[in-house]
């Protein structure tokens, strides 16, 4: 059976083009997809049910001990904390963020080691975003700063800015200028009309002095910037200036290296100054595919984007000591729930080493590295493939993912409503016991 | 001798990240990329075992030539074995330095260890069916 117009589960692209074809409850073909999407679909190495660690091995237990086990931990804990969420729904996601405040515990998501900065530097002085539908029909200049989406989001090009034709760009391999910036150059770069080649931490200045040039404080800029001449500093600024339509992309290029969110400050703030002149706007490069999600479903429920604190019985929000690797880092937290994501792979290995020492507890389709860390596993489908859900592309848009196959297992948010409601219970019987 | 040390994402990487046991995410993460320069600097040929030492630890990687890179950098891409290097100081901001990690280089002997050692290392129960 041919399936048509399929969300791609992998990236935060959220491609929505695709055709799978699905055969006896498998996918034997993916077309449109990136190589990364593709390998998503076919991926196994899922566990068959939920599953702890004894002394003899692995041994399954039922739904029910499963939930059960996972209740007993967070009700039990002083500082449970509750990590993840990238590759799930919002409708996973809000419970998530429910079961935090039920139990005072600090619920934070990938955000934390992704475009956690992005949000801080957003929080001080706003974001000038757009939809990409707006990049691919209007914007005649595309800057990626710090990012490589030739490897990190295959399609981005083809979809939304170089080999993307729009409304007012009938040619749009001739008609868009491609500017890259990055330290060293990678594939993007080698398809780009001009390779800023900065010096590693030089973000923050040559950020500067392309907005000092905005300005028209040309005489300032120095012969060299942070290893870019000023003759090319100047050209780019122009370039910038007499775009009809900028769009300004960056990545983790900005964001985990030296500066962090001061990076993006200064980039948000060099949009300002273009749009002065003429039309510019910025957008992350979200890696995750519902990373975003999770911080527009936490702004609803929160006030706060990611790494919410609730032990004060009030929502705080604080990045820097509410997230996840300072608070493993602190050794603070005495529990951990970990849903659709894998610390164990992404975090220091400070922070990791606080997982052994702590009840685990992970909701997650595939053994993953942080398995090695869990007192127990209860695997789920996977939003996009064998669950719906909705989930946010990386320009805020959100996209309904279809269920494709059905191979038993429950959705991460069933498993979630069901801990939500034991939780729930269990307080009632424990207001009520005293009287 | 030292090296600053950035990690990030490449397709190989992206392409195993769902299958993080496999020999595949091994091979994909826990290759040290240096300028051919560099390499001839530190006695070293491409596929050769180095023992990376850093502020969050110490891996056994190999390596490989990448003539892109600037000097005195080299490149990891994220994953496990970086992150046995990487810091968790994240300068109130909640993301560590993933992007700038000071690291020694020297020439080792063996092969980089699987995901699960690693884990286990750190006091993990690895995974058996």
């Amino acid at each position: 059976m041919l399936l048509k117009d399929v969300v791609c589960p992998y990236c935060a692209c959220l491609c929505d083009d695709l055709d799978v074809t699905v055969e006896g409850n498998r996918v034997t073909g993916v077309d449109n997809a990136c190589d990364l999407g593709a390998h998503k679909f076919q991926a196994g190495n899922r566990l068959p049910g939920p599953v702890r660690p004894t002394e003899k091995g692995w041994d399954r237990v039922s739904r029910e001990e499963a939930i059960g086990f996972t209740v007993d931990m967070l009700l039990s804990a002083d500082r449970p904390l509750i990590y993840g969420w990238s590759t799930t729904s919002v409708e996973a996601q809000s419970l998530g963020i429910h079961i935090a405040e039920e139990i005072g515990g600090v619920v934070d998501a990938t955000t934390s080691v992704c475009h956690g900065p992005s949000i801080l530097a957003i929080q001080e002085v706003g974001h000038p975003g757009c939809t990409l539908g707006q990049v691919k029909n209007r914007a005649d200049v595309v800057i990626y700063w710090g990012c490589n989406p030739i490897e990190a989001h295959p399609r981005h090009l083809s979809r939304y800015t170089m080999y993307s034709d729009g409304f007012f760009l009938e040619n749009a391999f001739k008609e868009r200028t491609l500017i890259v910036a990055d330290i060293r150059p990678t594939e993007s770069a080698n398809v780009a009309d001009e390779f800023v080649h900065l010096k590693r931490g030089g973000d923050y200045a040559v950020l500067s002095a392309l907005r000092a040039i905005v300005r028209g404080k040309t005489g300032s800029i120095p012969s060299h910037v942070a290893g870019v001449s000023r003759a090319q500093l100047l050209r780019i600024g122009e370039v910038c200036k007499n775009a009809k339509y900028g769009a300004f992309f960056f990545g983790m290029g900005l964001t985990q290296t030296v500066g962090k969110y001061k990076n993006i400050r200064n980039a948000i703030e060099l949009v300002d100054e273009l749009n002065r002149h003429t039309k510019w706007t910025l957008t992350p490069m979200r890696g995750h595919f519902n990373v975003y999600g999770f911080n527009e479903v936490c702004t609803w429920v929160t006030g706060y984007p990611y790494a919410v604190d609730f032990s004060r019985g009030m929502a705080f929000y604080n990045p820097g000591e509410t997230t996840a690797v300072d608070i493993l880092a602190r050794k603070e937290c005495d529990a951990c729930l970990v849903v659709a994501s894998d610390p164990a792979a992404h975090f220091p290995r400070a922070a990791v080493e606080h997982l052994a020492e702590i009840p685990v507890v992970q909701i997650d389709p595939v053994v993953n590295a942080t398995t090695a860390f869990c007192d127990l596993q209860i695997p789920v489908a996977v939003t996009g493939i064998d669950a719906e859900g909705t989930a946010y592309r990386m320009d805020g848009v959100p996209i309904r993912a279809k269920k494709i196959l059905d191979l038993g297992y429950p959705a991460d948010s069933e498993i979630l409503r069901e801990v939500y409601q034991q939780i729930r219970d269990r307080k009632k019987v424990r207001e009520v016991k005293p009287v | 001798m030292r090296f600053m040390l950035f990690s990030g994402r490449t397709i190989r990487q992206g392409n195993a990240v769902e299958s993080k046991l496999s020999p595949e995410y091994r091979d994909a993460t826990s290759v040290l990329s240096m300028t051919p320069f560099d390499m001839m600097e530190a006695g070293l040929d491409e596929g050769d075992a180095v023992l990376v030492s850093g502020p969050g630890g110490q891996v056994v990687l190999t390596v490989k030539a990448d003539e892109h890179l600037p000097a005195g950098h080299v490149f990891l891409p994220y994953g496990p074995y970086a992150n046995h290097l990487t810091p968790t100081e994240t300068h109130a901001t909640g993301m560590p330095d993933y992007k700038a990690i000071p690291v020694e280089v020297e020439p080792a002997e063996g092969k980089p260890v699987t995901v699960w050692e690693l884990m286990r290392d750190l006091g993990g129960v690895p995974h058996a069916p």
